[in-house]
Order: structure tokens, then C-alpha cells, then sequence
């Protein structure tokens, strides 16, 4: 029995083969979340959008599942960039955001009574530093000699993924996340930074599109159903950009309408 | 305002990082040389003992015969023995060669010639052999033979000979050949052989100094 997927340098087969690993992680993330939501359930305010939060955790969830166990864990780990890219576009930005969505504000209380941990999400999730991370760890873990290197082991592998979840939550987690409270953070500011990271131009995605030959010697090598290296390795650089695009964009509009609502409320309690 | 100035403090460090970190990516992804920082030298494995191009008459894919020696004099000559079925060295060997093959200047494809002698003559009929090196590249010559005249020619250039592994569970066999695809230069002599793993930079960077006569 397999735990994780890594890259295999074996011909593909359609035999189903679960990933133990992800299978543990996802029960243990539904187990965290309900003990969570549990604790919450005593303040009104979360109660209210229950419904909502738990259809953002069941999508988070199954958008981990389906990218990272069988069949697009070990396509992606063997045979194809584009589909290596589709699970980082899943579990880096896509899922952090729904989880942390899925979580009632209640849910964050606990921290308050953590200085210790408040310092350090203070320091790790301000806008700035979130910014930083977020782009290191991303080209850090597409970064050709990484990625040869550590997608061969099932340990190597599961440190990428980790690293694209930890990046990604700590990404969304100013924009988020309502602990700490960042007054100097307005919604203006939320989609300035969503925003920014749509258009900015990343060294792996460059490398990707307008590379002469292939950068992942784990996807030029692979056996089939691996075939034309570069050209799949510019569609994972579409698949990028464009996708991570759209998901920031999403996130741009979410965060204007609230601005609005917000806006409007404040008007109508001023009235 | 001890407060103020230690928000004041962490948000320059914050900023410092940053900076630092920025200017990190920038000279990572600037500082790596497109060909890895070997110019000059041939990326394929040199050989102890360079060996002529073997006295070999085949068939090709037109049912003609094709005497290796004669048909590739003077030209740089890139010799892979495997077979169409080979569930991976065989396609992505010649898969990433095709790909390099087609972007090659004229001057320097014009002078090479890829021949890729099949390790099973039985199933790799002409059709089935042309029809599957015309998914690399069309010029790719395609050469079928009897196991013992390719074996003959695997011992006097120093390669291991062809073995047939019976398949598991009524499965088709599959065929032990060597994985290197060997480099003769336009003098006859190998000198280098590319083994699996070999990639796309690999032979952008040594068929042109190979051409030369490097």
C-alpha cells in the first residue's frame, strides 16, 4: 500500500491504487473541523451561516481529495506537468481558501488567548510577509532541481504539497482570516493584493512557457502516457497563470461584494 | 509607545526580509546558465575505447537493403537498438532525439542521420516500425534483421546483446537491449553514448559539436 503519490518511472495502468496518506490527512482535517465547529456552535453569529461554511469545507475537502489521491496524484507526480500544475492551482490556492472560509469566526476566538501564537500569526500573516512566502514557496517548489529532486519520494512529495497548502493558507489568511485584526488592512488593500498576485509574472512560470526544451527532467523522462514534454509543460504554464487568475479574481469579487454589503449595512444602521 | 515603536520595528523587518527575499528569486532565476554551466564539453558519456561502426546489412522500412557502413558514411550517425513496443526507454529515447531533431538547423540535421535498428524483428513489421518512428520524425531510417546478425553487431561495438524476457500472465515479452544510443562521428567512430536519461538540452547543446567531429 502506497501513502503517497511520487514520481515512478513505470508505464501507466488504470489498476486503482488509493493513496493511504491522503486518505488519514483528509479524515484528520474532517475530524479537526468538526471538534471546531462544535466549540463555535455557541456563538450566534457562527450558527448563522453554518450551511454555507460546511458546503465550503466539503468543496475544500474533495478538491484535496481529487487532486492528490488516485489517478491525478500519480499522473501528475509521473507523467505530466499539467496536471502537476492543476493539483498546485487545487491544493495551493483554491483549497487554503475554502477551508479558511469554511471556519466560523468563533472558530479563531481561541487564538486570542494565545499571545504567543498571535505574535507569530501577527509576524507569518501579515499582508507583506504573506506576500513573500507565498511567491518564495512557490517558485521555491517549482523550481526544476526541487521538484526532480524531491517528487522521486513519497516523503519528497509530500513535503511539496505540504509546503503548497502551509502557502497557500498562509496566502489567504490576511484576507480571511478575522484574527488577528489588521485595521490596516481595508478591503481596498485585500483586492490590491489578490490583484497584484494575479498579474505578477513568476520565475517558474517564465521557465515553463518560453523554455527552449523541458525543465522537469521527471516529465520529459516519463514513460507514457508522457508525450511531447514541452508542449505540456507550456499548457502547466497556462494552466498557471490563467487558473490562478481566475481564482484570485474570484477572490477579488468575493471581497468587493462584502466590502459593499459591509457598506451598506453601515448605512443603514447610520440611517 | 514602547507599543508603537515595536510595531514600527517589525513592520522594517518585515519589509527587510522582503526585500532580501526578492532579490533572492531574481538571482536564482537569473544566475542559472541555459546550459547548466557546461559549456563546451559533450554532455554524453565519453567512450574508454572508441569502436568503428559495425560491418551491419539490414533491411529498412521499404524492404531495401541498407548497409549501415555505406548509407551513413561521412555523416554524424546516432545507432539506438530497441524495439516499437518497449513500453519506455524506446519512446522516450527517441521521442526527446525527435524533438531536438526537428528544431536543429538545416546545416547540422542535414548531416546527421538517426537509424534505429529494431531488437524484434518479429513484431516490428516494416509498416508497424515506419509508422512508429514517423511519430518522432519522418526521416528516421527504420532497419529490421535477423537477432543474430544484430547480435554479431552489438559484440564488436562493446554492447550487451538482445534478450527476450517471456511476459507474465500471457503478457507480451519483453526485449533486454542496450538503453544507449551510440554517436558515430563522420569518421565511423563512436566516441560518446547517450544513455536513458539523456535529455532535450542534452542533445541541443553536443549534436552540433558532434557534426564537427568534436
Amino acid at each position: 500500500m502506497q501513502w503517497w503519490c511520487f514520481a515512478q518511472q513505470e508505464p501507466w495502468t488504470w489498476t486503482w491504487r488509493p493513496l493511504l496518506g491522503v486518505w488519514v490527512g483528509l479524515v484528520l482535517l474532517v475530524l479537526a473541523y468538526r471538534r471546531l465547529v462544535r466549540r463555535a456552535s455557541a456563538d450566534p453569529e457562527s450558527r448563522k451561516t453554518t450551511r454555507w461554511r460546511r458546503a465550503a469545507f466539503a468543496t475544500g475537502v474533495f478538491l484535496l481529495w481529487a487532486s492528490l489521491d488516485w489517478p491525478l496524484g500519480p499522473l501528475g507526480a509521473s507523467y505530466f506537468a499539467s496536471v502537476h500544475m492543476s493539483q498546485f492551482l487545487a491544493v495551493g490556492l483554491a483549497a487554503p481558501a475554502l477551508l479558511l472560509l469554511a471556519l466560523p469566526p468563533a472558530a479563531f476566538d481561541g487564538l486570542l488567548t494565545r499571545p504567543r501564537t498571535l505574535a507569530v500569526l501577527e509576524e507569518v500573516t501579515s499582508p507583506l510577509s504573506a506576500f513573500f512566502i507565498f511567491n518564495i514557496v512557490m517558485t521555491v517548489t517549482h523550481w526544476p532541481g526541487v521538484v526532480d529532486s524531491l517528487m522521486p519520494t513519497q516523503l519528497g512529495s509530500f513535503m511539496l504539497d505540504l509546503a503548497w497548502f502551509g502557502g497557500g493558507l498562509i496566502f489567504w489568511w490576511p484576507v480571511i482570516a478575522p484574527v488577528p485584526r489588521r485595521p490596516a488592512f481595508p478591503p481596498l488593500g485585500k483586492i490590491a493584493y489578490l490583484a497584484l498576485n494575479a498579474f505578477l509574472i513568476r520565475p517558474p512560470f517564465a521557465m515553463m512557457v518560453f523554455s527552449q526544451h523541458p525543465i522537469y527532467s521527471i516529465y520529459e523522462l516519463a514513460p507514457p502516457p508522457g508525450g511531447d514534454a514541452l508542449g505540456d509543460q507550456q499548457f502547466a504554464g497556462a494552466i498557471m497563470k490563467i487558473g490562478s487568475a481566475w481564482i484570485l479574481f474570484v477572490g477579488v469579487v468575493v471581497v468587493f461584494k462584502q466590502w459593499v454589503r459591509s457598506e451598506r449595512d453601515a448605512e443603514a444602521r447610520g440611517a | 509607545m514602547s507599543g508603537d515603536r515595536g510595531a514600527r520595528v517589525r513592520i522594517r523587518r518585515s519589509r527587510a526580509i522582503g526585500v532580501v527575499m526578492l532579490v533572492g528569486i531574481c538571482v536564482a532565476a537569473c544566475g542559472v546558465p541555459a546550459d547548466g554551466g557546461r559549456r563546451g564539453e559533450l554532455r554524453g558519456w565519453v567512450i574508454d575505447t572508441p569502436v568503428p561502426k559495425p560491418d551491419l546489412t539490414l533491411t529498412d522500412t521499404n524492404g531495401e537493403a541498407f548497409d549501415l557502413r555505406v548509407e551513413t558514411e561521412g555523416y554524424l550517425t546516432l545507432v539506438f537498438f530497441g524495439y516499437t513496443y518497449c513500453p519506455d526507454v524506446c519512446p522516450v529515447h527517441m521521442a526527446n532525439l525527435g524533438a531536438v531533431f526537428g528544431d536543429l538547423i538545416p546545416e547540422v540535421r542535414d548531416r546527421i542521420k538517426v537509424v534505429f535498428v529494431s531488437t524484434d524483428p518479429e513484431r516490428d513489421t516494416p509498416e508497424r516500425l515506419r509508422s512508429w518512428l514517423d511519430n518522432f520524425n519522418r526521416s528516421f531510417v527504420g532497419l529490421r534483421g535477423s537477432l543474430e546478425d544484430i547480435n554479431a553487431a552489438l559484440s564488436t561495438i562493446l554492447l550487451p546483446g538482445v534478450a527476450v524476457i517471456p511476459g507474465e500472465h500471457d503478457s507480451e515479452p519483453l526485449i533486454g537491449h542496450p538503453s544507449a544510443i551510440l554517436a558515430f562521428g563522420p569518421d565511423g567512430t563512436a566516441r560518446v553514448r547517450y544513455p536513458f536519461g539523456v535529455r532535450q538540452s542534452d542533445w541541443a547543446h553536443d549534436l552540433p559539436l558532434l557534426v564537427e567531429g568534436f
